[in-house]
């Protein structure tokens, strides 16, 4: 099989999962107990969060543990602001676009800002509105999970402090932390990241927040988390996110050169006559979205899958709501957005496997064109 | 004092000398339905009798009986000897908690039994005023509820307040068989639902277009298909694969006879498997004029490849009507999971919607029609659920 859906979910590193197999084990203890099990338990997850903090070269904040991206995202916007204006963009992951609908259905006000073909957020458009409107709260996504845009969020939080000083800023890291190298500014109060994207599992994500904020809880319960997220932590889970971490921190650089490479044998190995780019080269590089127009991207999917090619399309057909509402907004006809799918690397992909996708993307998209005419 | 389940049925009253045939079939769709419980069965008189189930399962069986057709009503009866003491303490534990106005309705078929049914009701009324005066009074004419003493023959009473609705309809099984064509939509398992309401036992028929339509797609048909089977007492689905049929289609004929000749394949495939399984029917869910394919015209021109009978019990329903028993049914979350399905993926810009027969046959005629058929046979699914 060539997996190139790295960008919906990752294979689990083995050595990860090796190397905290102990907390399934010798080391189950509950992390909140007093005698020495728990206490070691609970030593490993503070160091699990320095190591995160680390790798993304934070000074001046903490981790909470989350059981996913989705759980970070709906903490940080509904937990840090609780009046006032909520500001995000077009091409937001649901978890925080669906967070702003209940907000607004709430009473709150929000506004969402236009994109960038790209799927990057309109900057100037962005700066524009929180100058003449009182703003809040601020949420941008920084790398586009449909497009792989990134928003350059340290300038945008700098900017954004530099017009309104009071704005919270949340950014949702998903699929940039292990990816792309980048330091975490203190501009940024919130960042959401998920384990399952960079080889470690589903079911526990991290909400950074900057030490001097205040935040409320999501979930209550036993107080665990300082108080911010209770909830008997995942410590197994926690620990893989932990080892694999640190397995893309180590080589964060070759990695990145790697998948700009891999990136680049799709871009010049597709047919242009067969598709259109939506991911230009700014994109992050372990995400390429391209339209296969005149045909619907579900339809080329199972195609594909039927020649052991996985990749990923915009969002699941229905009469209704047949497009990814994200490549709506960055301004395509319908023609392309009927055709979007998403070809997405991780760590593990190898040249080979790539050359050989190219191949039989071209041909399967050839054929179908020939069949649906 | 033990707890009984009174179940009833109510259109086999109707049947002379084969009323045998159906209450036994009943019987047998009943004791199969509840197969996992525990419990003794008995038949009464027009009634059967579930007993000596644990009473945490109460809620699962009557949830069973509710998808059974043929079962018009049941109760939940305490049981207790032909005493009217016995029968005091039974109904006090029925109406401690009732609010509102009630009557006794008392049925002596034990003519040992004394006092007779009128004072029955009265002293048993009485008694019921005098414990919960506060809370309840009565009214003979219009009450909010009816206190039942059924004392019977075998020395049991049967003392029960709510008689709660079924499905009513037939036993499945007991009007014949039939396939059912299901495609992942919202009206074909509310066609077969009626069906088996009516007592006809379904197979099942998928038609899947891999790579057009996808593994989700599929799980989506099995899902509907189990919902279905519940009312079937289980079901067979079989899924045939279309892909190369309408590639065919879609490769030789007219764009607008695409919907006409892929509908007039799958019931010549449809035909053609319930011939093989002993279906005496074709079963669709095709709704007057709802879409292109569903017009007078387009059913005409499917309609005249088979010979078995087709049968459309929503033909006159209007799509609000179909949407209500889809829920009602648990079917409609189901069948709006937005999935590409094999009628959408080649659909036409502008399909026929009154197909001309004689041209349709002509485009037709470009085909290997046999060969597509027996090529399609050559690999169906059969998932039994």
């Amino acid at each position: 099989m060539l997996y190139f859906d790295n960008a919906a979910t990752t294979i689990p590193s083995q050595t990860a999962l090796e190397k905290a197999d102990i907390f399934n084990s010798e080391k189950f203890f509950n992390p909140s107990a007093l005698y020495l099990g728990g206490l070691n338990c609970s030593k490993e997850i503070k160091l699990a969060k320095e190591n995160i903090l680390r790798n993304l070269r934070a000074t001046n904040h903490e981790v909470i543990f989350t059981s996913c991206g989705s759980e970070s995202d709906n903490m940080a916007i509904f937990c840090a602001v609780k009046r006032g204006t909520f500001l995000t963009t077009k091409g937001e992951h649901s978890a925080v676009y669906k967070s702003f609908l209940e907000l607004k259905n709430r009473g709150l006000s929000v506004e969402f800002i236009d994109l960038n073909a790209d799927g990057t957020v309109n900057e100037e458009k962005l700066y524009d509105y929180v100058k003449n409107n009182k703003v809040d709260f601020v949420s941008i996504v920084h790398v586009n999970n449909e497009t792989g845009g990134i928003n350059d969020v340290n300038k945008i939080a700098k900017t954004l402090k530099s017009i309104n000083k009071s704005i919270v800023f949340h950014a949702d890291g998903v699929q940039a932390y292990g990816k792309i190298p980048f330091t975490l500014s203190q501009d940024i109060d919130l960042y959401s990241i998920s384990a399952h994207k960079i080889n470690a599992l589903k079911g526990v994500g991290a909400l950074i927040k900057r030490k001097n904020l205040n935040i409320s809880p999501l979930i209550f319960g036993g107080g665990q988390e300082n108080g911010l997220r209770s909830g008997t932590e995942n410590v197994f889970g926690i620990k893989v996110f932990d080892f694999a971490g640190q397995e893309k921190y180590q080589n964060l650089n070759e990695n990145y050169k790697k998948a700009q490479l891999h990136k680049s044998l799709f871009v010049n190995g597709l047919n242009k006559d067969l598709f259109v780019f939506i991911s230009n080269d700014n994109c992050s590089p372990y995400i390429l979205t391209i339209s296969a127009k005149g045909l619907r991207g579900e339809v080329v999917m199972h195609a594909l899958e039927n020649q052991n090619v996985i990749v990923g399309n915009g969002s699941a057909c229905s009469s209704k709501n047949r497009f990814s509402r994200v490549i709506e907004n960055c301004g395509y006809n319908k023609d392309i957005l009927d055709g979007v799918i998403r070809i997405s690397f991780s760590t593990e992909t190898t040249i080979a496997e790539c050359k050989q996708a190219v191949e039989i993307i071209n041909n399967t998209v050839q054929k179908l064109k020939g069949i649906l005419k | 004092m033990k707890n009984a389940i009174i179940i009833r049925y109510c259109e086999i009253h109707l049947k002379g000398k084969n009323r045998g045939f159906f209450e036994k079939m009943l019987k047998e769709n009943i004791k199969n339905s509840l197969k996992e419980f525990k419990f003794t069965f008995t038949t009464m008189h027009s009634r059967y009798l579930i007993e000596d189930y644990d009473p945490l399962d109460y809620e699962l069986i009557t949830a069973k009986l509710h998808k059974i057709a043929g079962v018009h009503t049941y109760s939940n009866a305490l049981v207790v000897e032909n005493e009217f003491e016995k029968i005091v303490e039974a109904s006090s534990i029925l109406l401690k908690d009732k609010v509102g106005t009630f009557k006794v309705n008392t049925n002596r078929a034990d003519k040992t039994f004394t006092p007779n049914s009128m004072e029955t009701s009265m002293l048993l009324g009485g008694r019921m005023l005098e414990l919960y005066g506060k809370n309840i009074s009565v009214d003979v004419k219009n009450p909010d509820f009816t206190l039942y003493v059924d004392i019977r023959e075998d020395g049991k009473t049967f003392v029960y307040t709510d008689v709660v609705n079924c499905l009513s309809g037939m036993p499945v099984g007991s009007a014949g068989k039939g396939l059912l064509l299901i495609s992942g939509g919202i009206d074909s398992p509310v066609a077969g639902y009626m069906m088996c309401k009516r007592g006809m036992k379904l197979n099942c028929l998928h038609f899947h277009s891999f790579p057009y339509t996808g593994e989700a797609a599929k799980e989506k048909v099995i899902e509907l298909t189990k919902k279905v089977g519940e009312y079937n007492g289980g079901i067979n689905l079989y899924v045939v694969s279309f892909t190369h049929i309408q590639e065919a289609i879609h490769e030789h004929c007219p764009e607008e006879f695409m919907i006409t000749i892929m509908r007039r394949f799958m019931m010549r495939i449809a035909e053609r498997l319930a011939i093989q399984q002993g279906d005496q029917a074709i079963i669709t869910g095709e709704s007057l004029g709802q879409v292109a394919s569903q017009t007078i015209e387009s059913i005409t021109s499917s309609n005249s490849v088979v010979t078995m009978p087709m049968l459309r019990p929503l033909i006159a329903f209007d799509k609000l009507d179909i949407i209500d028993i889809a829920k009602k049914i648990d079917t409609y979350e189901t069948s709006i999971l937005p999935y590409e399905d094999c009628c959408t993926v080649f659909l036409p810009k502008y399909p026929a919607i009154k197909p001309n027969l004689e041209r349709v046959k002509r485009a037709e005629s470009k085909l290997d029609v046999e060969g597509l058929i027996e090529e399609a046979f050559k690999k169906v699914e059969k998932y039994t659920f």
